[in-house]
């Protein structure tokens, strides 16, 4: 409590012109103090207010690029599997050596020393570190082993870079028939040729793209992991190609060829009544995994881009056709085979000169005399044996799943003269691949009908479904009668013709020989012949379908001494490896 | 004369003017010590997890590679054309002659 005096100082202390004074001057502070900090924050929202809205755009994406990584997710390419799910094409890692120059401080020891593991020459690799750039690549597509030993030796400015290589683990077996992988225009990966050329988008799959959120230290932050798009891994392929088979084929093929001086030869098996091709094999060949170094010309697979005109191996189909008309039996006599047949100026013999007179269908056959077909043909007339030749797919893509079949046309019924009739019958101047008569002889062994032929039996999906590629029927060319009745003219032609030498005992293997000249600048070359047997076994319930050609052999010409003993020695393999006995006395 | 009402209510708004700030400011100072205790064990987990995450996936890489180069091994050994070198290398051929039972093995059927 005040009181008196002392109430009368303190009203004294409030009641002054300073003390009016001092709140005027408060005042004017708190004034300039609020405008000063209304100042500060108009400047704060301002500068916000140009980060914020004027140059967010610009600073958001300079924040993203600082903190967010985007990272592509290469999908894995599909595996190529033969029907044993052996793959047969796979991925393997690899690296791509680089250096930085900068870094390198002896370019000399250390080129010296990269030599041997690189297996670069020293003068390469110094020349390459003597460059003014921060990154050289040194060697592409090494080895983890190589890698290994680099980096034991810690070279300065040698670093590495993962990339995939396809692997190819039984290395030229059957490359014509997989293909390879190259790049394409932008440097990703791309299948050419055979399955690999195909099947590219399957097997490609679909890379994806992941944004990684860095913290300060550089290290990733889980939380944002989820913003990608999906990464899909290519498709498997499950072949038909049996693998056994294929290395029997591929090892018989290669002998072959070396035994008769022959400069290629390729040759398929098919499963006639399904259309999957077992194996398919051709020389000269290439190694998949360094295409490169081969020519071009080797990267096509002859057996469905090797047009030639078949021979004798054409024969059945026509007789076949004659067969399936009605216009003759096996026992039909050949009215116009005493002798060589004129027609117009020209005059057709048989290839061993030799003649019969009224020799019978079967034995046209089982001799391959070329004027008992010409007897055949001129009964079927054109327009039927065009129809026919039509039924049995010649002209047209058998739809195989390779890339790089080619199917030469018939020609125009106008173009064709008589003559051509008569030489078309026992199979000259007519073109296919080996391909489109092994898909016309499915025919034959699968009563009546022509299936589609193909390598993949299976796609299988990167999240486990499998989807199956079902037989397709083409046509039925022939009815089941004639398909019996000219497997049984086949079968005859094989125990009793010019190869029943080479034939497996005991067994009813149906077939054809065929020797075919090779036309060049309008004439035939008189010593080089296009060799082939086709045939298939057991005859009466077909296993397998095979087509052998060898091209110009010079240990022999004829089919009957090469491509036919070729042909059975595979065939007598894959009887033994079906487990298949001999169905007729074997005489030991 | 007793003039109570202006110095006590003067002394009034001095102690609350002194003794409110106090407090805030001493909740400030604590909602503060608390948040940054937070922040920091925040902070200390989340630099935690990345580099467990740098590990796990490097232990993954380590491992797909191992399991490429493995398949790898195993390819080439399960090869026909490395298996076909390698049985010549020891001696082994195609078999010569085969045998086969044409006909059904005797039975005693009594």
């Amino acid at each position: 409590m005040y009181q008196g005096q002392e109430y009368q100082k303190a009203l004294d202390t409030f009641d002054t012109l300073d003390t009016f004074d001092t709140l005027i001057l408060m005042t004017w502070r708190y004034r300039f103090t609020l405008l000063f900090f209304l100042l500060l924050f108009g400047l704060i929202i301002s500068r916000l207010f140009y980060w914020q809205i004027v140059r967010a755009q610009e600073l958001a994406s300079l924040g993203q690029a600082q903190s967010d990584r985007q990272i592509t997710l290469t999908a894995k390419r599909g595996e190529i599997k033969t029907s044993d799910e052996y793959t047969i094409a796979a991925n393997k890692l690899a690296y791509l050596v680089f250096a930085n120059p900068k870094e390198v401080k002896d370019k000399e020891k250390q080129a010296d020393e990269l030599e041997k593991l690189l297996d670069l020459k020293s003068a390469t690799i110094s020349a390459l570190l003597s460059r003014d750039k921060f990154w050289i690549p040194l060697k592409t597509h090494v080895e983890s082993d190589v890698k290994e030993k680099i980096e034991a030796k810690k070279f300065p400015g040698v670093g590495f870079q993962e990339q995939t290589l396809r692997l190819y683990p039984e290395a030229s077996m059957a490359a014509n028939m997989l293909g390879f992988v190259g790049k394409d225009e932008e440097g990703r990966d791309k299948g050419y040729f055979g399955l690999e050329g195909f099947y590219d988008r399957q097997l490609r799959g679909k890379d994806g793209l992941a944004i990684v959120v860095h913290d300060a230290s550089g290290q990733p932050i889980l939380a944002n992991m989820s913003d990608s798009t999906i990464k899909v891994d290519g498709r498997d392929l499950l072949l038909h190609i049996d693998r056994r088979i294929q290395f029997m084929l591929d090892a018989e093929l290669k002998r072959g060829i070396a035994a008769y001086g022959a400069a290629g030869g390729t040759a398929a098996v098919m499963d006639p009544k399904t259309g999957g091709i077992l194996a398919m094999s051709s020389f000269p060949t290439y190694d998949p995994r360094h295409y490169q170094d081969y020519s071009e010309q080797l990267y096509k697979n002859p057996f469905i881009s090797f047009a030639y005109e078949p021979g004798s191996t054409f024969k059945p189909l026509i007789m076949s056709s004659a067969l399936d008309s009605g216009l003759v039996k096996p026992d039909t006599p050949c009215a116009i085979c005493a002798g060589p047949v004129e027609i117009g100026e020209y005059e057709i013999r048989t290839w061993n000169n030799k003649y019969t007179a009224n020799e019978t269908m079967t034995d046209v056959i089982i001799h391959s005399d070329n004027t008992g077909m010409v007897f055949a043909g001129r009964l079927l007339g054109l327009d039927k044996m065009l129809t026919y030749l039509q039924k049995f797919g010649i002209g047209e893509a058998t739809g195989i799943d390779l890339q790089g079949e080619v199917y030469p046309s018939l020609r125009e019924k106008e173009s064709w003269y008589p003559i051509d009739l008569a030489t078309a019958t026992f199979g000259q101047g007519i073109t296919m691949t080996p391909m489109q008569l092994l898909t016309a002889f499915s025919a034959i062994a699968n009563d009546g009908k022509r299936m589609e032929p193909h390598i993949v039996s299976k796609v299988q999906t990167a999240d486990g479904n499998t989807i199956d590629i079902a037989p397709k029927m083409l046509s039925k060319p022939i009815s089941s009668k004639t398909a019996k009745v000219m497997t049984e003219m086949m079968v005859k032609a094989v125990d009793e013709g010019e190869a029943k030498w080479a034939k497996p005992k005991g067994y009813r293997i149906a077939g054809k020989t065929g020797t075919a000249q090779i036309p060049v600048a309008g004439h035939y070359d008189p010593n080089k012949t296009i060799a082939s047997f086709i045939g298939f076994a057991p005859a009466d319930d077909p296993k397998f379908l095979m087509l052998v050609v060898i091209d110009r052999p010079t240990s022999s010409i004829y089919g009957s001494e090469t491509a036919a003993p070729l042909f059975f020695n595979v065939a007598r393999n894959i009887l033994t490896y079906y487990s298949i006995p001999p169905t007729e006395p074997t005489g030991e | 004369m007793v003039f109570p009402l202006i110095p006590d209510s003067l002394f009034l708004i001095q102690n609350i003017v002194m003794k409110k700030p106090l407090l805030v400011i001493g909740c400030l100072v604590f909602v503060i010590i608390t948040l940054s205790v937070v922040r920091m064990t925040l902070v200390n987990n989340l630099s935690t997890t990345g580099t467990e995450l740098v590990d796990i996936q490097n232990k993954i890489g380590q491992y797909k590679k191992q399991n490429e180069l493995l398949k790898e091994q195993y390819l080439q050994a399960a090869s026909y054309t490395h298996i076909s070198a390698k049985a010549k290398r020891m001696g082994f051929g195609p078999a010569k002659s085969q045998l086969n039972l044409t006909t059904p093995l005797p039975l005693a059927l009594r």
